[in-house]
């Protein structure tokens, strides 16, 4: 355990050097892969904060891609603001959206507020694809005044993976942090030692939002194309629900193996079209019935392994 | 006089929506000792100490600790005040380490300073729980939980502690235990209010002794000058 402990910091050393080589010595394969395995990984770690951590179970995430997303398209396109500056405004309007979101969705609980976020989404979508503004349900073209190139995108997303996986161990390793694991576990004992719910619970989710919108804001500048009834489907919480649970609910390393696996399923099926959903699915209840903590969740258990340990000793 | 008084309430009136759970209830704690409250499932004990905390508002009355209103403040400014709840049921965190629930106690922040200082003293207190240190917590046997929610309401160096049917579910000998670490906690200077079924028990231990009934306080003295006749017609309402 010790040996793990001490090699630990060369290990991640070496992977972030390798993978922020990439562009220099990856094929455009390998480039793509890494930048969408970052992406993902930073979204899976946002609903694995909410659900695996606060107990805020959210169905509505893509209300945030697609909000974050269209703010960046409407502020480059429309206004010719720097491209990754709309990004980041992009993030600021998601966490105005969850503010909003957070007046009425608040007051519930569970699958309640779950269908909460999911209604705030449909009714997104809808707006969206009926709002001559950004040409309906068209979509639109995101076109920067000078286009950034396929590396600056690659790093972009490269400090969404990363930035996004220490927002989380920081998180998770401050007061905050154990307050809200506590609260997962017992919410009105949490609060009878003295956690404030409503503000950790607010926290947590203007933090996702924050990093929902502002991933999404870089995924399409990556796509180039956003239109609503991609950017504000449910299918995105599918896809997290899918990287968290295989990967393992409630463990930092989960969401990183998860959206891997994930990421590497997308690009061996996508020429099966549609049924590659059904392999998703069943490769989901598979593990859920083999290791239902997930693969890390299971590896954890079985043999105390943890590279970024948020545990206090 | 009311110095010494640790907690006064006064006429209490809790309502659940319409439905009200206590009706004009009254009680005094004198600093340092132990007072027991006990009655049946339903008779409003736990939401008596559930609003002491702070996890309930109550609609009319007054809670005053050591002098000061804390009738209508939350648990995160009740708890620096210095009263702490051990909740029924054990309910520690379960996903949570011993020593995590440990820190969870001295959550709010005027604690955290001393947080060693105090962690040592509850391993002390309760030395099994310094051996299962870093076991999640529902790996602990039922005791040893019981344990660990006493020595987490300890983390938060109360003045006054809440305890919730601490007996609940456990074998004699490890309740006989625990009432053992109570005692010793006790002798410390901390106030204790105690809520049992466990009627023998919790008056053998208290110095002042409340039987409720249906929301309402219906007899009150001393353990030592009430006769069994007497609280065992006040507990039943004959």
């Amino acid at each position: 355990m010790n040996k793990t402990l001490k090699y630990r910091w060369h290990i991640l050393g070496l992977i972030f050097v390798t993978l922020s080589t990439v562009p220099i010595w990856g094929s455009d394969y390998v480039l793509f892969f890494c930048l969408l395995f970052f992406l993902y990984a930073s979204m899976a770690q946002m609903w694995n904060l909410l659900v695996g951590y606060s107990g805020l179970l959210s169905l509505g995430q893509q209300a945030f891609v697609g909000f974050g997303g269209y703010t960046m398209a409407v502020l480059t396109n429309y206004y010719g603001v720097y491209v990754w500056l709309s990004v980041l405004i992009g993030g600021l309007f998601s966490v105005l959206l969850a503010l909003f979101m957070s007046l009425f969705i608040f007051r519930m609980k569970g699958i309640f507020f779950g269908i909460g976020t999911w209604v705030f989404a449909e009714i997104l979508l809808l707006w969206f694809s009926n709002w001559k503004y950004v040409k309906y349900g068209t979509g639109l073209f995101v076109k920067p005044a000078t286009p950034p190139s396929m590396s600056t995108i690659y790093y972009a997303a490269l400090i969404m993976g990363v930035g996004t996986l220490i927002t989380v161990f920081v998180i998770l390793r401050s007061k905050i942090g154990l307050g809200l694991m506590a609260m997962r576990d017992d919410e009105e004992v949490s609060e009878a030692m003295g956690v404030e719910i409503f503000r950790s619970k607010l926290f947590c989710f203007l933090v996702a939002a924050l990093i929902t919108g502002t991933t999404a804001g870089v995924l399409y500048v990556f796509q180039i194309f956003i239109q609503p009834y991609k950017a504000f489907a449910i299918d995105w919480t599918i896809v997290l629900v899918f990287i968290v649970v295989i990967g393992g609910i409630g463990t930092i390393e989960g969401p990183i193996v998860g959206a891997f696996i994930y990421v590497l399923l997308s690009q061996w099926l996508a020429e099966y079209g549609h049924v590659s959903l059904l392999i998703l699915g069943i490769i989901a209840i598979t593990i859920m019935l083999v290791a239902p903590k997930g693969i890390m969740g299971t590896l954890q258990e079985k043999t105390g392994f943890t590279i970024l340990p948020s545990r206090r000793t | 006089m009311s110095e010494s008084l640790a907690l006064k309430v006064r006429d209490l009136d809790i309502f659940y929506k319409d439905f009200q759970a206590l009706w004009n209830v009254s009680l005094e704690v004198r600093e340092g000792k132990i007072v027991s409250v006990i009655g049946a499932n339903g008779s409003g004990k736990s939401t008596l100490l559930n609003t002491i905390s702070g996890l309930l508002d109550p609609t009319r009355g007054t809670i005053e600790l050591f002098g000061e209103r804390i009738d209508g403040l939350p648990p995160h400014e009740t708890v620096p005040r210095g009263v702490t709840l051990v909740p029924e049921g054990r309910r520690i965190f379960p996903r949570l380490t011993v020593y995590e629930n440990l820190v969870m106690g001295s959550y709010t922040p005027r604690r955290r300073s001393k947080r060693e200082e105090t962690i040592s003293k509850a391993y002390e207190l309760f030395p099994v729980l310094n051996e299962r240190h870093d076991q999640m917590a529902d790996t602990l046997s039922g005791g040893e939980q019981q344990m660990l929610a006493i020595a987490r309401a300890m983390m938060s160096e109360p003045k006054l502690i809440l305890c919730d049917e601490i007996s609940l579910g456990l074998a004699p000998v490890i309740i006989k235990d625990i009432y053992k670490r109570l005692g010793q906690i006790n002798q410390e200077g901390i106030t204790i209010v105690l809520v049992e079924q466990d009627v023998k028990r919790s008056l053998k231990a208290a110095s002042q002794a409340y039987v409720m009934l249906e929301g309402k306080i219906v007899l009150e003295g001393q353990p030592s000058s009430l006769t069994e006749e007497q609280v065992k017609n006040a507990y039943f309402g004959i």
